[in-house]
């Protein structure tokens, strides 16, 4: 079809998103983007969410750390940030979610919030509370693994 | 801005990871509502209890390392007004934020007619319900009712629209009489923390006031800063210090 002529393109923000889980959370694309809608669907509705658009342009996870950049609609961006707010697990796995930033092209977005080399996480036993247990390290967070399931702990604990 | 958690025995993470990610989120500062996982402020750190639990990081060199700050709280949650009634004296002197856990009318009841007590948290839990009485007593006493924002973030359904429909009463009542209020998202995991804008464009989607919920997350430092200051060698009574000009007799 014909491009729209400029003033009638929709115009679009694009919002950096950070994404935090344990380590041995796998998440796709097609979930996350599932748990987005959901969560804007349930807090703001069918319109609300039309509005806001919501689609995932990119998405990378691994080792219970991710991001992603999210297109939303120029002026919705209040709501669009209360519905990445209320996505508090995907398939199961529960999730940390922040807004890094919001650029008005996917370049500056990525260029300006996007790590893109993914933290190299270790695997090893680290000392916490009293006892030796396995650990997965990044950076400065480590999550220790104590039999029921992992307790996020940092560098300071572990020391 | 504040926000108060729940750490690592009673969490799934620790002090430490908690204000990791507050740091990054933009937060100021962490208030610890476990109260087996960081030692109280005024007994001297680390060296109060060292053995149980690999010793919990002192408050202060958290704040030093991450650059947050990070207060020693307690939530109390027990069954009922008498037992709350020994708590609160016995939790009132050793740490700096004293909440206590309502939903149940007793402990609501007793809360808020208890200016000792900080914090009535979760008052509309459960069973319990909060009506003009309480707000009133609230406001005399000073006594902060804290609008739990978890159900709105984390539950879905039902629970969630009986959870809003609860908050928006609560809402009414409370900014009616103008009783202090804190805006919390209970986290018990640093996954659970959200940063303070999330916090409040999801506030404001379901009819808050966005400048009231800033309002409500700073609420927790002041109430952090005014406690410490009490607790302060110079502090005598509201309005009465310890000068530069004291002599030893």
């Amino acid at each position: 079809m014909k491009h729209l002529p400029k003033h009638l393109r929709p115009r679009w923000r694009y919002l950096a998103v950070g994404i935090e889980t344990w380590p041995d959370a796998d998440l796709g694309r097609r979930a996350f983007q599932r748990a987005l809608w959901y969560a804007a669907g349930n807090l703001i509705g069918d319109a609300g969410s039309a509005d806001a658009d919501l689609t995932l342009l990119s998405f990378m996870h691994g080792d219970g750390t991710g991001e992603a950049v999210v297109k939303v609609r120029h002026g919705h961006v209040a709501e669009a940030r209360a519905a990445i707010a209320c996505v508090s697990e995907v398939d199961g796995d529960p999730v940390g979610i922040h807004v890094r930033g919001i650029s008005g092209t996917v370049r500056a977005c990525e260029e300006r919030y996007m790590r893109r080399a993914g933290a190299n996480s270790t695997q090893r036993d680290v000392a916490f509370g009293d006892a030796e247990r396995p650990a997965v390290v990044r950076e400065d967070a480590c999550d220790v693994w104590v039999g029921s399931g992992y307790v996020g702990a940092a560098a300071f604990d572990i020391e | 801005m504040y926000e108060a958690v729940h750490a690592h025995p009673d969490g799934d993470a620790t002090v430490a990871r908690h204000a990791a990610t507050a740091a990054r989120y933009g937060y100021d500062g962490v208030v610890v509502r476990t109260r087996d996982a960081l030692a109280p402020a005024g007994e001297g750190g680390e060296s109060e209890r060292g053995g149980a639990d690999d010793g919990p990081p002192a408050a202060a060199a958290l704040r030093e390392e991450y650059g947050v700050d990070v207060v020693d709280a307690v939530e109390i949650d027990v069954a009922d007004a008498t037992s709350a009634s020994g708590a609160v004296g016995n939790y009132r002197s050793e740490r700096t934020v004293v909440c206590l856990a309502g939903g149940d009318d007793g402990l609501n009841r007793f809360a808020v007619e208890d200016p000792r007590v900080d914090v009535l948290a979760r008052p509309m839990d459960g069973p319990g319900d909060v009506n003009h009485v309480l707000a009133k007593a609230a406001r005399d006493n000073a006594v902060h009712v804290e609008f739990d924002l978890g159900p709105l973030l984390r539950s879905s359904g039902g629970r969630r629209v009986r959870a809003l429909a609860d908050l928006r009463k609560l809402r009414e009542i409370v900014t009616y009489y103008d009783a202090p209020h804190v805006v919390s998202a209970n986290a018990r995991s640093h996954l659970a923390l959200r940063a303070p804008r999330e916090l409040v464009a999801a506030a404001e989607a379901v009819g808050f006031d966005p400048e009231w919920v800033r309002d409500g997350l700073r609420a927790w430092g002041a109430i952090a800063a005014r406690n410490r200051e009490r607790r302060s060698e110079a502090f005598i009574e509201p309005g009465v210090r310890r000068g530069r000009y004291e002599e030893e007799r």
